[in-house]
């Protein structure tokens, strides 16, 4: 438990070091800024606008993290041999993963708690500017819920950033994979969908409807944690189904990093 | 202290590449409180043969030890301190960084730790530049800090895969001075280098490495016998020649 602590608050300095972190939180901040604004061309949509740009920009920063820093931090340090620094130490390379996963996760925790405060900040510019009466049907409820469940999926990201960097020796490769990842993960669902309604006149082949099974069962359902829209509509998520993804992400990144586990002990650091 | 016997080790090939046998029946024993050098080619097995000790690497065959411990359990690197060739730090962070996470690490006491911190920065003179980042340190400074951190925890045994590597004839003084005053207290060297100079002063038992073969291993009285200005040179340029460099 000591390393997993010790190579995460490393992994969490060294990732507030990155000058890019600040780019993407101040372009984030920028980009709610102007959601502020281009609202008001949105007459008795103001809120729901505010609040689809800013939870996008939520979910967008909070990206950045799996996409960018944990690649750069993960498959870097084992393409630049950083690594030897710490699994010369008496650190497992099951700690050493886990511990940079959680490096990740308390970045993107922090990224994504300094860019909530920037929904709360819209919100709150938008009552000001245009009064009262455009945010009667904000939920703070549904966007807290809304921004869990973003949080949940980058978790997932981080996780598969983690799983496709022990596999591969490169780390374009890797972020190749995650990008893969999270685009199937976001639209797997209305594939399997599309292929479950009839439509006449179309005939699909049965290897085609055998990669979306596989892809079905062998990545996440990130869609189903983007409840943005329900939120910024103010309408109600059910708490039984924020339970649901939570269990759901849990064991999911769980499976991933004990896969990464596996493989990496099993890779010659070379 | 360090117990390897008939070690192999193979990388198998990718995407049509030939596999390559980097180290064959390998075996070595360094006693305790020994400064023992490896020298070789390019090439010649050094770095895998330390790589495996450190668990960094799986032999292909043999078994290797360290304090009695199996280099596959994480305990056998407990007393262990580690620099390697073309050290790799996290260069957006600070030496005393580095410094802090091996205190936690290894849960130093809060007065124990500035009093080694401070110690250990002046001894490899990075004192006055601790707090910057390592992105603005030269390569020698760089491989200062990474000394640092081998020597911070005071461990039993100390890995140095070439040492000089990168540092100026001030630098390369002081890490062996380093290394002779760490032995003098007690504890065990292992270091791998090509200055054939500085492994002849400094080391009790030193061993030629080529084509992944330990094939000679000699002490500095028996190198006596050898002719010529560097005795160490003569024979491996002898023993190196002889077998043919890989």
């Amino acid at each position: 438990m000591r390393a997993v602590f010790s190579v995460a608050l490393l992994s969490f300095k060294e990732g507030l070091r990155q000058r890019v972190l600040y780019g993407v939180v101040l372009a984030a901040l920028l980009m709610m800024s102007g959601a502020v604004l281009v609202s008001g061309f949105f007459l008795r949509d103001i809120s729901k606008v505010i609040l689809d740009f800013s939870l996008a920009t939520v979910t967008l920063g909070g990206l950045t993290i799996p996409l960018f820093l944990a690649i750069h931090m993960l498959a870097r340090d084992i393409e630049r041999r950083t690594v030897f620094s710490l699994l010369s130490r008496p650190i497992s390379r099951g700690q050493y993963l886990f511990g940079k996963f959680n490096g990740l996760l308390l970045l993107t925790g922090l990224v994504m708690l300094f860019l909530s405060i920037g929904v709360y900040l819209s919100l709150e510019c938008g009552e000001f500017l245009f009064g009262e009466r455009f945010f009667v049907t904000v939920s703070w409820n549904s966007i807290f819920a809304a921004l869990f469940l973003s949080f949940l999926s980058v978790m997932i990201l981080n996780a598969l950033a983690v799983f496709w960097s022990t596999l591969t020796t490169s780390s374009f490769l890797a972020t190749l994979l995650t990008v893969f990842s999270y685009v199937i993960g976001h639209f797997v669902d209305d594939v399997v969908r599309f292929l479950q309604v009839n439509t006449t006149g179309v005939e699909i082949s049965s290897s085609i409807k055998q990669v979306v099974e596989i892809a079905k069962y062998s990545f996440p359902n990130l869609a189903a944690f983007d409840v943005k829209s329900v939120a910024a509509h103010g309408m109600v998520i059910p708490l039984a189904d924020v339970v649901f993804l939570t269990f759901y992400a849990g064991i999911y990144c769980s499976l991933l990093l004990t896969l990464a586990t596996i493989f990496f002990r099993r890779r010659d650091l070379a | 202290m360090i117990q390897a016997e008939h070690l192999s080790k193979k990388y198998t090939g990718h995407l049509g590449r030939k596999p390559t046998l980097a180290l064959s029946d390998v075996s070595l024993h360094v006693k305790e409180k020994e400064i023992f050098g490896i020298v070789g080619p390019n090439g010649a097995g050094k770095s895998t043969l330390l790589k495996i000790l450190l668990g960094l690497v799986k032999a292909s065959s043999g078994i290797a030890s360290l304090n009695g411990v199996s280099v596959s359990e994480i305990r056998s690197r407990q007393q262990l301190g580690y620099l390697p060739e073309n050290p790799c730090l996290y260069d957006s962070l600070s030496v005393v960084d580095h410094l802090n996470f091996i205190a936690r690490l290894y849960q130093l006491p809060k007065d124990l730790l500035s009093k080694r911190m401070d110690d250990v920065l002046t001894r490899v003179g990075l004192d006055d530049v601790a707090h910057r980042s390592l992105r603005t340190y030269s390569k020698g400074m760089v491989q200062r800090a990474a000394l640092a951190c081998a020597l911070f925890t005071e461990p039993d045994l100390l890995i140095l895969d070439e040492p000089m590597s990168g540092l100026d004839p001030l630098g390369r003084k002081m890490v062996l001075d380093i290394i002779r005053e760490y032995n003098s207290r007690g504890n065990t060297v292992l270091f791998c280098s090509h200055v054939l100079n500085d492994v002849e002063r400094i080391c009790d038992r030193i061993a030629i490495m080529n084509k992944g073969k330990l094939v000679v291993t000699v002490t500095p009285q028996q190198l006596q016998q050898e002719e010529g200005d560097s005795p160490l040179e003569s024979l491996f340029m002898r023993t190196v020649l002889e077998e043919g460099s890989a």
